[in-house]
């Protein structure tokens, strides 16, 4: 399947349980010579700026929070983010399970 | 390195150094269980107005296709002419013929160039 | 070498006489004095400290980055945010280029007795001409050579003889007793006339333009603060002598005559001459820059060509873009709308679009990736922050007192 990644910044992302997560923000990736592998998603972690982040001119500037370590994000491993319904991922494991990104 | 901060939206320069757009979307591909890839960057007019809401994109693509160049599908180069990525992206591609200057070499062409003193002929020398 | 350098002060002329200089502040300057003496000199203090400190940032991220604000803004903030500042921006620009297009047909109407409407095409074309055909050092050079006709405000306030303790008293920020809501009036437009956006975006691209780097930090912070302190003090010379000229008549500076009128008291002679001029050079210096700043937004913000020192050929769209919107700036003049008025209004609006173009400037200018260690240090994010804090309050209560006061 195929998608435009700039289509999935702030999109709202739901655990396994169906609990809110955060949404995307960013995604890390590993770059060789010829290709350009998807590592992890990072999905904002504050409520608050979370809330924020869905009026388009406040997510950039969460944006420079996030390069600030002003708030943190949790890093999910590609293998534990669904794609099958690209305006609803979902993850493959609950909230509690996710890890802070550095 | 992050797609976000380090490739969207970034100035993408042409093999010989010259402007050729910014990097307007990134086309993802993905499946069950396979690692997701980056595949291509994405330029034009419809992937902007896609960026800001579904009706935006409309408007262009009716828009595109009664004016300019003809095309309405965006521009896509694949990731492996990418070459560097710092503050500009550097590719492997002569922008000329990636697709990406369609609209600015129809409007030098229909528009520009029927106005005297635009240096047309400085253009075709160097054809 | 460095005299070379040091000639790069044109820029910084450019952009004041263009960017300060220009309709709106010098009719908010002539009112200003009319109708409050030397009471609002402070506020033009002001408008010149803060627009120093936001030019020499301006320039330092040019160099330094070799990106324009505009470049930075769209690679940091991505493009829905960019699309809002663009809109934003080049809507209140606009408005501000009619009322300059609009200053210079007033100017040759005063000279002429021909009225403005018939002017807007000749001049429209004529600013046109100059972008299509000239180069970005000769539009900078011929600006700044010609606006040094505008130093004939300071000889004509310095022929009034003005109690210049007086005048040092009006740097103090006083509210009178009477007429508070015009004084407030007054007081925001100076300053939504002197810092106007897209200057910034002018010089930072007049630096790439004109290819400095690192090394050019220096000369940028002297380019700033002379260039702008130029502008300032004409502006302040501009409103002795409307409090000397104007106020004892009981005028109010609000008819674009009688800026003629106080430059006739100041010098008999040449005065009427010197003030078209004047007023023509500045306006054509601000819509030349408001031109190119709006291309140069949507060239940089898209990733097009862009250069002035380009054949039009080389980069159609950039040349698209100045062409539509010196055409269509046009257009309220030929509907005969009045100039004056479309400057209040631009002024107004101004104002309230600041903090949209300021904010994310604050962030950009802290920025390690765009420069290093020439980022801002506390003080000049300090002023930053005034600053912003000054365009909310500009924002909020410019138009209300408009509607009020003007």
């Amino acid at each position: 399947m195929e998608i435009n990644v700039e289509l999935l910044l702030g999109i709202k992302v739901r655990d396994v349980d169906g609990k809110n997560v955060g949404r995307i923000e960013e995604l890390r990736v590993e770059r060789d010579e010829k290709s350009c592998l998807v590592e992890a998603y990072l999905i904002g972690a504050s409520a608050l700026i979370e809330r924020l982040s869905a009026w388009t001119l406040v997510r950039p500037i969460t944006r420079f929070l996030n390069s600030r370590d002003l708030y943190s994000v949790y890093r999910v491993p590609w293998r534990d983010m669904d794609l099958s319904d690209p305006r609803h991922p979902r993850l493959r494991i609950a909230k509690r399970d996710l890890r802070h990104a550095k | 390195m992050d797609l976000v901060r380090d490739v969207l939206d970034k100035q993408l320069i042409d093999r010989e150094g010259g402007p050729m757009g910014r990097a307007d979307g990134l086309v993802m591909h993905y499946g069950e269980k396979s690692q997701p890839r980056i595949t291509h960057i994405e330029m034009g007019g419809a992937t902007l107005s896609a960026r800001l809401h579904p009706v935006f994109e409309r408007v262009w693509r009716r828009f595109a296709r009664m004016w300019g160049p003809g095309r309405v599908e965006p521009v896509r180069i694949p990731w492996s002419r990418v070459k560097t990525i710092g503050r500009d992206i550097k590719l492997d591609v002569a922008a000329a013929e990636s697709g990406a200057l369609a609209w600015e070499l129809w409007i030098a062409r229909h528009i520009i160039e029927r106005i005297p003193g635009s240096g047309r002929h400085e253009r075709h020398r160097g054809d | 070498m460095r005299l070379k350098r040091f000639l790069q002060i044109t820029l910084g002329i450019v952009t004041s006489v263009g960017g300060f200089l220009e309709i709106g502040s010098i009719t908010t300057a002539v009112q200003a004095g009319a109708v409050f003496g030397y009471q609002l000199l402070w506020a033009i203090l002001l408008g010149t400290i803060c627009l120093i400190f936001l030019v020499e940032m301006s320039g330092r991220l040019s160099a330094v980055s070799k990106h324009t604000i505009v470049d930075a803004t769209r690679d940091r903030f991505g493009f829905p945010f960019f699309a809002i500042i663009l809109v934003g921006m080049v809507l209140v620009s606009f408005l501000v280029l009619v009322a300059e297009i609009g200053g210079i047909a007033l100017s040759l109407q005063i000279l002429t007795g021909i009225g403005f409407p018939w002017w807007a095409i000749p001049v429209s074309v004529g600013v046109w001409l100059l972008i299509w055909k000239g180069t970005f050092s000769l539009i900078e050079n011929g600006v700044c050579i010609l606006g040094l006709v505008t130093i004939s405000f300071v000889v004509a306030a310095i022929k009034l003889h003005p109690d210049w303790s007086s005048v040092a008293t009006g740097f103090l920020t006083t509210v009178p007793h009477a007429n508070k809501t015009r004084y407030g009036f007054i007081a925001v437009s100076i300053l939504g006339a002197s810092i106007s956006p897209y200057l910034m975006y002018f010089y930072s691209s007049g630096a790439i333009e004109e290819k400095w780097d690192e090394s050019y930090l220096p000369i940028n912070r002297v380019i700033a603060t002379i260039g702008m302190s130029f502008g300032g003090v004409l502006s302040m010379c501009v409103l002795v002598v409307a409090a000397l000229a104007l106020r004892p008549r009981g005028l109010d500076g609000g008819k674009f005559e009688q800026g003629a009128l106080m430059m006739t008291t100041a010098l008999p002679k040449w005065g009427f001459y010197l003030f078209a001029a004047s007023m023509l050079i500045a306006c054509l210096g601000a819509a030349l820059e408001i031109s190119l700043a709006i291309a140069y937004f949507f060239a940089q913000g898209f990733g097009w060509n862009w250069s002035e020192n380009h054949e039009p050929a080389k980069d159609a769209r950039f040349c698209f873009v100045y062409t539509i919107i010196i055409l269509l700036a046009a257009v309220p003049l030929l509907l005969a709308f009045d100039p004056i008025r479309i400057t209040i209004v631009s002024m107004a609006l101004t104002s309230a679009a600041l903090p949209l173009a300021i904010i994310p400037f604050l962030f950009l200018m802290n920025d390690p990736q765009y420069l290093g260690k020439h980022r801002n240090g506390w003080i000049a994010n300090t002023v930053v922050a005034v600053i912003i804090l000054m365009s909310f309050v500009l924002a909020v209560i410019s138009i209300p007192l408009e509607i009020a006061g003007g």
